[in-house]
């Protein structure tokens, strides 16, 4: 075991570390821009700087060479190293800023020079509050600048891509971004022009930057040089609460932080799991806030004559749903599951309706060949394929589902635009009472007879089952009409959400949808038929399914969330199944 | 001028060959591949960088960023001769200056533009590494041309409207003459 003293502390270490990555694990701090734990180490910002030797040993008796003190005597090796790529080893000494005044001057020099040409525009910097340049300024920078000469002018407002906006006096060539899309993306899109005070990161002439994983570099930027031209200037961050969640786009699964402020999704971006998607999600994933926010069903809404769609009660629709299904015979009840839909909805859909009698329900996956890349973006469109076949639920293809909904009498669909997505048409939908848990507005809730808004994944806790058979989970980010952000304990609150009111002209409560979570419906709608159904939370659905599905075993919320979810189906069993 | 189709030759390619063989990776001949190009068309424009790009199948951002990283290579058409004025420390203290803003004159433009005849264009560089025979300029990424006088500039753009390029001229260093001659 080599060891290693790190500010007067020994600390032992094996194999292969770098002293940044080190001492960060340790859960102390240096300052940084360029590093990133995921990419090469450039060592190009300089500002890691910490002050490192070596203890002294005679070289015949092995022994450590003592001063008058009795300590240990240093060789410091002669000047500063930068930590990031300094490698330990065996009796290595470390001195960071909190214990060397030098390797505190040196940050605050580096800092320094950074700063000479960097805008102070932090008031109006969309970085601002999540700005590494800012905070460890804060932290460890000189008080003031001795550069009293004009700033150096780049270009501004670039627009680097569809999705990217570039301020280039902000930058400080970290090379962060070159480095991401050389590395992690691999569409060598970006690189630094120029030279000197005058350089930035940009595309070639010919080239815009439309990497599908562009908004990356937004996130990995420490300083405001590189912008979401979608999310600029809408919030200032601190204004936003933040909610993990999962990516609902597609079949990987991206653990997500949902961003709301007044009950609007405003942002989404990565959360770290390195048994997913490590740092990154595509670009596409993080478009998803417009499905959470824009076109949402928001109260029932019952087909009248003709494609007339008014909304009506809740009363009303528990009570048309009732006497439809009581009007039936529950053989002809198809109950179509969905990829698109939790394992918590398909498990309390498709057992509503068993309890009914009805046949086990179908789900029809939505895998577009061709569409992944091997990284982040699958095939597989829905969320929770894998969820609904562990469910046992009936995987169905185009045609079987169509010639079944030709024989029902009651089609019920849960959260899945069949009829956009081209698996069943309008005409399909005529004969049959079509009833829809939505929540969004589609082309099926236009072909349906009654529509029930449902909560989607940014208003529930539930989980979803990943192509690489991944369990994981989302909580609550957005209120609906019947949650509380304070009385329900899931969902995070922002500054505004604890000390906004609602008489701040700054807090609306216009962005709550009326809707229920799906099993929520049913309890009501349980109630009225008289069944023996309810339950208070989709815990405890979960906790059920955990109990009588094999597949399940042992999982749970408080699992998944320690875990970062849990791999269900590992790779043996795949294998078997073919 | 003529819009050039924007191609290597056989034999440029040829060459292209020889180089990236000298070294590890294609990556690694960039820069002899764009004075290749540079050579060829006269400058290096993004269009010229795409080629190059192209040839040695490299990403176009790495072209761009080597080739807007180098002063030497013209990232837009330039005049037949172009013309390095340094106005660094040493070559300011003995008059690049005033070298800069007779050639101003004289041929009618500012620094950085082109004569409307497409003969000369006007640079104001940093230094050249010949302060010991300042003020200087150089011509085209070529011929240093020493201890500029206005009367010497008037002579160097007449021979080289005339086609003439400067001829080198070893220049000795005052503490060296007792070297240079034993």
């Amino acid at each position: 075991m080599s060891e290693v003293f790190i500010d007067g502390k020994r600390y032992e270490f094996e194999g292969d570390h770098m002293a940044l990555q080190f001492i960060m694990d340790l859960g102390k701090e240096v300052p940084f821009f360029c590093y990133h734990p995921a990419m090469s180490i450039p060592g190009n910002c300089r500002q890691c700087m910490v002050k490192a030797g070596q203890y002294i040993k005679n070289q015949d008796s092995g022994e450590y060479e003592l001063d008058e003190n009795g300590e240990r005597k240093v060789r410091w090796f002669p000047k500063m190293q930068i930590s990031c790529s300094l490698k330990l080893t065996d009796g290595m000494v470390i001195q960071t800023q909190e214990t060397s005044e030098e390797a505190e001057r040196a940050q605050k020099d580096t800092m320094e020079f950074l700063l000479i040409n960097h805008p102070l525009d932090c008031p109006i910097c969309d970085q601002a509050g999540e700005c590494p340049l800012q905070i460890q300024t804060y932290k460890y920078g000189p008080e003031g600048s001795r550069f009293e000469v004009k700033k150096v002018h780049r270009p501004k407002r670039v627009q680097l891509g569809p999705r990217v906006t570039l301020d280039a006096e902000r930058c400080i060539n970290c090379t962060r971004c070159v480095r991401f899309t050389d590395e992690i993306s691999k569409s060598h899109q970006l690189t630094i022009v120029s030279r000197g005070a005058k350089n930035y990161p940009t595309t070639s002439p010919d080239e815009t930057f439309d990497d599908p994983y562009s908004l990356n570099t937004v996130d990995i930027c420490p300083v405001g040089a590189l912008t979401s031209t979608d999310f600029r200037f809408k919030a200032r961050v601190w204004e936003m609460s933040q909610t993990p969640s999962i990516d609902i786009t597609n079949g990987k699964g991206c653990n997500i932080d949902l961003w709301t402020r007044d009950n609007e999704v405003l942002r989404i971006t990565p959360r770290y799991n390195k048994e997913v998607n490590d740092h990154w999600m595509p670009d596409a994933g993080r478009e998803a806030y417009k499905l959470f926010n824009e076109n949402r069903v928001s109260r029932p809404s019952i087909t009248l004559d003709g494609d007339d769609q008014p909304h009506t009660s809740w009363n009303n629709a528990i009570e048309t749903f009732a006497e439809i299904l009581e009007a039936n015979d529950s053989e002809n009840i198809l109950v179509i599951g969905s990829p698109h839909a939790s394992v918590e909805e398909n498990y309390a859909v498709n057992k509503f309706f068993n309890l009914l009698g009805a046949p086990n329900a179908r789900f029809v996956s939505h895998i577009v060949p061709g569409s992944g890349d091997g990284f982040l973006i699958t095939d597989d469109q829905a969320p929770n394929t894998n969820g609904c076949r562990l469910l046992n639920i009936d995987e169905a293809s185009p045609e079987a589902l169509r010639s079944a909904v030709n024989n029902a009498s009651v089609v019920i669909i849960l959260a899945d635009d069949l009829v956009g997505r081209g698996v069943l048409s309008k005409n399909d939908l005529n004969n049959p009472y079509v009833i829809t848990f939505a929540t969004n507005y589609s082309d099926t809730t236009r072909a349906s007879d009654l529509v029930i808004p449902i909560t989607c994944v940014a208003e529930h806790a539930a989980s979803y089952i990943n192509v690489d058979g991944r369990i994981q989970r989302s909580f609550p980010a957005k209120e609906t009409k019947y949650t509380n952000r304070r009385l329900n304990l899931e969902m995070s609150e922002g500054r505004l959400d604890r000390y906004g009111t609602s008489f701040d002209n700054w807090v609306s409560d216009d962005n709550k949808i009326d809707c229920r979570p799906a099993w929520d419906f049913l309890n009501k709608l349980a109630e009225r038929l008289g069944l023996g159904f309810s339950y208070l939370h989709s815990r405890a659905i979960l906790a059920e399914i955990a109990d009588q599905i094999p597949a399940f075993e042992g999982v749970s919320y408080e699992r998944m969330d320690e875990e970062n979810g849990i791999q269900l189906i590992t790779e043996q069993q795949e294998i078997k199944q073919d | 001028m003529a819009e050039q189709e924007l191609v290597f030759t056989e034999s440029e390619l040829e060459e292209i060959e020889k180089i990236k063989a000298k070294f590890p990776t294609a990556k690694a001949a960039t820069l002899q591949v764009l004075w290749v190009a540079q050579r060829k068309f006269g400058h290096v424009k993004p269009e010229v960088q795409v080629l190059v790009a192209d040839t040695l199948g490299l990403p176009h951002s790495h072209v761009h960023g080597v080739a807007s990283f180098y002063t030497q290579y013209y990232k837009e058409e330039m005049g037949k001769y172009v013309l390095d004025v340094c106005t660094c420390l040493t070559c300011q203290i003995c008059g690049g200056y005033e070298i800069l803003d007779h050639l101003e004159k004289k041929l009618g433009i500012e620094r950085g533009d082109t004569t409307e005849d497409g003969m000369f264009s006007l640079k104001e560089v940093e230094c050249l590494g010949a302060c010991g025979y300042a003020p200087m300029l150089q011509v085209s990424n070529e011929m240093y041309v020493n201890n500029l006088t206005p009367e010497k500039v008037d002579d160097l753009i007449d021979s080289l409207r005339a086609g003439n390029m400067p001829e080198f001229e070893s220049m000795a260093m005052p503490q060296h003459k007792k070297r240079n001659a034993g």
